[in-house]
């Protein structure tokens, strides 16, 4: 079973397909990447991926199960975490409540039982608290719970994002540039952390990303997407020498000048 | 040497004991001001604290005046936002509740009404708070449950269920408290329907929305009396029955308070809203701290974020909506047996943008921000500007009728509100969350 198939997704926005016939997979256990030049119709796609676009035609697969037209939060459920190109946190909230609100869908207490907080939703509260704080310390950001997440530097709370997406318990992971904004040593870090996540929790990570040393260094298999169309996929060596990939790069004739 | 702020206090409250009145209460103010703005140590403000209960306390009873009433809302503004042993909050601010207001009451009955509109109208803000305050999503339709839940026992609690069902009506006086229950669910019910369509927009959009569906509820009620007399129109329905409390006299007799004729209800139903109060900021509380208070204030900040956690939008935003509309409901049934009389006219869109103001002013999210809300603006409609402008008309004669200061009880709000926006936008008693913003910033 794939962790993810994508079969002839398309998505139009008005006369602009942002997404054109796109199929793939992705195996489980998997690092891949979605590379593209800027307007290529990435994060349309992940938004397609999690449901917060409906594709025109296709259809989206997730552990087999076909999950075209869900609902993000029905997505969410399917045990898809995400992280976004633009940090979106909830700024007001403390660090640990950040995590609390990724582990909603863990967190079974009854409305009534929160009403009077009964014993069962005092012990399922505390429950999620310590596995938050697991979570956080995991990510080395335990020191930091009781802040408020706006007032976390930029690096930490690219950590905490995806720590969030780490509380919902993801089968698979989709990461939106995150080393964006990174310097070389914070990007290695990342590497290092994204590895570990593979490793030690089993989740397929699927990430787009521009900075290409990290795409090459940590993929086992990457897609590059042009005007809404997937023009390559492979593994990294293969896909750095592929003619179209290099003109979508670099424009016409650099594939020439470079061969 | 005696510290200055003490001796202020305790010239308060030989004065209040003297010379009862609205001079003293002033000079209360000043005092209060100087204990809470002042840099004091915290046993000296506790004592001075104490020393103007009594003050206020004597004052009211005493004089009737009641202006002492705003100075015993500022105590208790002080009392949850001031830094003070937690045993001596508890227990003065249970004194000013139990024994100073009731006390005030029976030398001015008003007291007692005063305090039974503000206990309903907070409750009403705190149910709204849920709803704007945590989930944000703005509701100028919340009178709409209050009439529903007013209605619900309105109509089965007098003759009115006569004109339409078979049965020994109006029920007896004692159903009320089912019907409190009862009109959890009835107002639930009214929160899912208005609820299910308006809540697909957001913003602006869903604020119209509700401000609509709100005036239907009103409209509704307002036309139902034919073809099948439900509502008695713009009539009302009178007189809707009180629980008897014959079991509440004896033992107020055997606590050895003497009730009459008046107090006997006012007493009751004062300490009825109290309780009410109560079980309403216990449940605020635990729903912030649920998954399901998080899941609101997440939805506030990013729904897209939100929902890629796994919260589905409107399933929980409908939750929010509905239970902020049986707190609405509940206290209807108070509202509709207290005053014996339920009519459309109390349900209006302005009894909606009240209690939204009175949300906003005391600050968005914030419990004790919503109840001193309430408490500011329904002693500012129900008491300042009567009293100004009947002290208008006596002092002034010649001025005429149109100035009348009652008549301009809207601007006055207005102008609060907008004064409100510029200097202190984040309201009277803001959130934590807020109020650690602001500090950052």
């Amino acid at each position: 079973m794939k962790a993810l198939e994508v079969q002839n997704a398309t998505k139009r926005f008005g006369g602009l397909v942002a997404v054109n016939n796109v199929s793939l997979e992705v195996n489980q256990g998997e690092i891949f990447s979605v590379i593209g030049p800027n307007g290529a119709g990435k994060t349309t796609f992940f938004n397609l991926l999690t449901g917060i676009y409906t594709p025109d035609e296709g259809r989206i697969l997730l552990f087999g199960k076909d999950v075209t037209g869900f609902s993000p939060d029905r997505v969410a459920k399917e045990g898809v975490g995400r992280t976004f190109q633009n940090i979106r946190l909830f700024g007001a909230m403390t660090v640990l409540e950040n995590l609390l609100v990724g582990m909603h869908i863990h967190i079974h207490v009854p409305y009534f039982h929160a009403l009077f907080r009964t014993s069962l939703a005092q012990r399922a509260e505390k429950r999620a608290k310590e596995e938050a704080e697991r979570l956080l310390f995991y990510v080395g950001l335990l020191h930091r719970k009781d802040e408020l997440a706006r007032n976390l530097p930029y690096g930490e709370q690219r950590k905490l994002e995806i720590a969030r997406a780490l509380a919902l318990r993801p089968r698979l992971l989709l990461l939106d540039e995150p080393a964006a904004g990174m310097n070389p040593r914070e990007t290695e870090d990342l590497q290092a952390f994204i590895q570990r996540l593979r490793e030690e929790l089993g989740i397929t990570v699927i990430l787009i990303e521009h900075d290409m040393r990290l795409v090459m260094r940590i993929s086992d298999r990457i897609a590059v997407l042009e005007y809404g169309a997937k023009i390559a996929e492979g593994p990294p060596e293969e896909v750095r020498r592929n003619p179209r990939v290099i003109e979508a790069y670099l424009g016409k004739g650099a594939a020439g000048g470079a061969a | 040497m005696i510290p200055a702020s003490l001796l202020l206090s305790l010239a308060f409250l030989l004065l209040s004991w003297l010379l009862p009145g609205a001079l003293s209460a002033f000079v209360g103010f000043a005092a209060l001001a100087f204990t809470a703005f002042a840099r004091l140590p915290q046993g000296l403000r506790g004592l001075n604290l104490v020393l103007l209960t009594l003050g206020f306390t004597l004052g009211l009873k005493l004089s009737g005046n009641t202006l002492g009433l705003i100075g015993l809302v500022g105590i208790l503004v002080a009392l949850t936002t001031l830094r003070l042993p937690l045993g001596l909050r508890l227990l003065l601010g249970a004194a000013i509740l139990l024994l100073s207001v009731p006390l005030a009451g029976f030398a001015n009955t008003f007291v007692f009404e005063l305090g039974i509109q503000i206990g309903i109208y907070a409750a009403m803000a705190l149910g709204l708070n849920v709803v704007v305050g945590m989930a944000g999503l703005l509701d100028l339709g919340y009178a709409a449950f209050f009439a529903v839940g007013a209605y619900t026992w309105a109509i089965f609690g007098s003759e009115q269920a006569r004109n339409f069902l078979k049965g020994s009506f109006p029920l007896p006086g004692e159903y009320m408290y089912l019907f409190m229950g009862i009109a959890i669910v009835t107002t639930a019910i009214t929160g899912l329907v208005i609820g299910l369509p308006a809540l697909r927009l957001r913003g602006d959009y869903l604020a119209i929305v509700t401000l609509g569906l709100g005036e239907v509820v009103r409209i509704l009620a307002n036309n139902l009396d034919h073809p099948i007399n439900l509502t008695n129109g713009p009539q009302g329905i009178t007189p809707v029955q009180r629980p008897p409390i014959d079991w509440f006299r004896h033992l107020m007799a055997a606590l050895g308070v003497r009730l009459d004729q008046t107090t006997d209800y006012q007493l009751f139903f004062y300490l009825l809203v109290l309780l009410m109060i109560g079980l309403v900021i216990l449940v605020n509380v635990n729903l912030a701290n649920s998954r399901f208070g998080r899941a609101w204030v997440a939805i506030r900040e990013d729904e897209i974020a939100a929902q890629s956690m796994g919260i589905p939008l409107l399933p929980t935003k409908l939750l929010a909506f509905m239970t902020g509309a049986a707190f609405s409901g509940v206290m209807g049934v108070i509202f509709a047996a207290q005053r014996t009389f339920v009519s459309p006219e109390s349900f209006t869109l302005l009894a909606s943008i009240n209690i939204l103001a009175m949300v906003i002013l005391g600050g968005m999210g914030s419990i004790p921000g919503a109840i001193l809300g309430a408490a500011a603006l329904s002693i500012l409609n129900l008491d300042i500007l009567k009293t100004f402008s009947e002290f208008v008309r006596t002092s002034l004669p010649q001025i005429p009728n149109q100035v009348d200061p009652a008549k301009y009880e809207r601007l006055v709000l207005g102008i609060i509100l907008v004064l409100m926006m510029i200097y202190r936008p984040e309201g009277l008693i803001p959130e934590k969350r807020h109020r650690a913003e602001m500090e950052e910033a």
